[in-house]
């Protein structure tokens, strides 16, 4: 069904095309030559890519429990500014820097999703809005923290430039890629995935969290604690948006801005939403939005697209990908109907 | 609210189906066929369709535009009128691509595309792709670069400004003294605030400026205005329209008169703000940055409450550039300044609220920046912020 839903989207994108006088064949060759042409480009979308595979599996995870996190930005900007923090302060060896980083962004991510948990699970509060309001708070802590503690010499806007020892990039892949900006962030998504995916399909913890999202209290009913596991699937949600903001902040980019509350995190819903919330899902899904953002700017290059009509047929694409659940479910009506007629 | 609980209902339900006995397994790899699936239509359709390019020669010009839209009324567009005035004269061809991030990789990303399109003059507004073109002009040794506002650096705030390169910078401080200047003279007394975006060199010069200007007329040309600390405001970011409305209401509801705006969107907040007390009687002001706001200010009529506006004439040197590497005189490995000396900066030729003698009298101040005799510092020093 997702299939389906991505064909609708990119139809949809191809009627715009036409629609503003542009050939949507030629369109759509030059937006994937853009994203697959060369070995630097396909490394390109992987790493555009990547973070949103972290926050498409954020989203999706906390909606197995039944939760909507809109959270994943906020939690992303913690969890880079954690792993920033720890890049900018220690001159440890790579691997050991890394791996503490790392750490740091899981619990600065888990940490931003586990207040909304709580919220939830003790008063009630709709994890929307709690989520709503991290992000802002994200945002201006990270405002606060980055002049105040790892401003550059000149710009008050931004951290210090994170050194390479600090950095998901690695010069083997950037060579193999031919300096694209790949970095080690994909495996950890690829690992991310088949985590998760063990978790939900494999352990009695997904099995609970899954309880409790399907109906909270026949979970309870059963014996599940409702509560606990809401709090720990806002929590691993949290930490998986953390993660990405890692792989974001000290991975694909070179630095942590403030200001900007990362689109990712958003886009992670849409993500979510076209994988129908399955981690493997997700993976095709974060992969095909990576190749839409990354191949753009090739489209628009090569094409008279303008740039903020390109930007309206991407977000069409995505637009109508995520709709991809609607149109499973009225495709199993229509099977039952056409089923019911036999 | 809604919205959120029918995603997460229609979750559940299509899940449902999914997950009761041996099904479930079913259902993991029936998930990760999914995934591929996905990447393997999107492979298929890119074969397909690749293969079918037109290769362009010949002098074409791209720009990447900075944070903000094309029609920023400031920035990116003062740039991108200055390419099309070219390329209009000179007949050439002109893309501007729009970087869906403001990292460095985003950047270094839109630049790669208008290589790979043949457009190998490449026009880049803003501070914010110094280390973008760092790496940009080793890649693409043959292509031309012009970056305003900046300087190629690795990150270290050195300078490396290679020979397919020339930086730019304005001496915003100037531009901002006159335009003080000039609002000190119209208004006489008073009191006057500002209202930066981010803190940024740019931004502060104008600040500086703009102060020691205020300081200058009070000295020299008998004006008494007044300017706070407490008015001296930088918001934060560079497009958060209504925290500048709220910010000039604050301080117009003090007693300003007169703000000075160099804060992108938050600018036009404030603008906004000026436009609704004026068309009621009240006597406010704003002074425009970057480029002429006039027009942006008209409340009736052609009343405008920019009283005037501290300018860089960034379209005249993005179409200088341009026009040098048509002729073949592209002052590669250079950093350029514009400032008063060479008419890079200073207030809009017409301004229908300056009297002629205030004028005059700028003029003056303006020669007299451009022999020398007045010193305009690029430094806090004793100034607010």
């Amino acid at each position: 069904m997702p299939l389906v839903a991505g064909v609708l989207g990119l139809l949809a994108g191809a009627v715009l095309m036409a629609a503003t006088g542009n050939n949507p064949f030629q369109g759509y060759a030059y937006l994937f030559r853009g994203g697959l042409m060369n070995i630097e480009r396909i490394g390109n979308s992987l790493a555009t890519a990547t973070p949103l595979i972290f926050t498409g599996l954020s989203v999706a995870f906390a909606f197995k429990t039944g939760l909507f996190n809109i959270g994943a930005a906020g939690q992303m900007l913690i969890g880079g500014m954690c792993a920033t923090a720890v890049g900018l302060t220690f001159m440890w060896p790579k691997p050991l820097l890394l791996t503490v980083m790392i750490i740091a962004a899981i619990i600065g991510g888990a940490a931003w999703g586990i207040v909304p948990g709580l919220l939830k699970a003790k008063f009630n509060v709709h994890e929307v809005v709690a989520t709503i309001m991290m992000n802002w708070i994200a945002y201006w802590t990270v405002y606060y923290v980055v002049p105040a503690y790892f401003k550059g010499t000149y710009l008050e806007t931004e951290s210090r430039r994170i050194p390479y020892a600090a950095s998901l990039k690695v010069s083997w892949l950037t060579d193999m890629f031919n300096g694209s900006y790949i970095n080690l962030g994909f495996f950890l998504a690829i690992i991310a995935v088949v985590v998760i995916a063990f978790i939900l399909e494999r352990t009695t913890l997904g099995y609970e969290l899954k309880a409790v999202g399907y109906n909270r209290h026949a979970a309870e009913y059963a014996g599940i604690r409702a509560n606990r596991n809401i709090v720990l699937s806002m929590m691993i949600a949290g930490a998986l948006a953390g993660l990405g903001g890692a792989a974001f902040y000290v991975g694909y980019a070179s630095n942590i801005q403030i200001g900007v509350l990362p689109s990712q995190g958003y886009d992670g819903i849409a993500v979510s939403l076209l994988g129908t919330n399955s981690p493997w899902g997700v993976f095709g899904a974060a992969i095909f939005f990576g190749l839409l953002h990354s191949g753009k700017g090739f489209m628009n290059a090569m094409t008279k697209i303008p740039p903020e009509i390109a930007d309206t047929i991407i977000a069409t694409i995505i637009y109508f990908s995520a709709t991809s659940i609607l149109i499973e479910r009225n495709w199993d009506k229509l099977r039952k109907r056409m089923g019911g007629a036999k | 609210m809604k919205l959120a609980f029918n995603l997460t209902k229609i979750d559940s339900s299509e899940d449902n189906k999914l997950h009761y006995g041996r099904k479930k397994m079913k259902g993991d790899t029936k998930l990760f066929k999914k995934g591929i699936g996905i990447l393997v239509v999107v492979l298929v359709i890119a074969l397909a369709l690749a293969g079918c390019s037109k290769e362009t020669t010949g002098f074409k010009v791209g720009m990447v535009t900075d944070a903000g839209t094309i029609d920023d009324k400031s920035f990116n567009q003062g740039t991108w009128e200055g390419v099309l005035r070219a390329a209009e004269e000179l007949k050439l061809e002109t893309k501007y691509l729009k970087p869906s991030g403001t990292t460095e990789a985003d950047y270094i990303k839109e630049i790669s595309n208008l290589y790979d399109a043949g457009f190998k003059f490449i026009v880049t507004p803003g501070f914010k792709f110094e280390t973008a073109i760092f790496q940009a002009q080793d890649k693409y040794p043959d292509a031309k670069f012009v970056l305003i506002d900046g300087y190629p650096h690795s990150g270290d705030y050195a300078p490396v400004v290679k020979e397919n390169t020339v930086s730019i910078f304005f001496a915003e401080h100037e531009s901002g003294f006159l335009a003080a200047v000039a609002t000190a003279l119209q208004l006489k007394e008073g009191e006057v605030g500002f209202i930066g975006g981010m803190e940024i060199p740019a931004v502060q010069k104008f600040n500086w400026g703009f102060q020691q200007g205020i300081k200058y007329a009070n000295e020299n040309l008998g004006t008494n205005i007044t300017i706070k600390a407490e008015n001296v405001i930088y918001q934060g970011s560079f497009d958060n329209v209504a925290a500048g409305q709220q910010l000039a209401a604050q301080m117009f509801d003090k007693g300003v008169k007169a703000i000075f705006c160099a804060a992108g969107g938050v600018g036009v907040g404030a603008i906004n703000e000026a436009k609704s007390r004026a068309k009621t009687g009240e006597e406010v002001w704003i002074v425009g940055v970057d480029v002429d706001q006039y027009a942006e200010g008209i409340y009736e009529g052609d009343k405008s409450i920019i009283i005037t506006s501290a300018m860089k004439y960034i379209d005249q040197v993005s179409y200088d550039m341009i026009k040098a590497e048509y002729e073949g005189k592209f002052p590669g490995g250079e950093t350029l300044v514009f400032d008063a000396k060479n008419n890079g900066v200073g207030i809009p030729a017409k301004n229908p609220n300056l009297s002629d003698e205030v004028q005059a009298k700028v003029a003056d101040v303006f020669k007299k920046l451009q022999t020398g005799e007045i010193k305009v510092s690029d430094q806090q020093g004793s100034l607010i912020k």
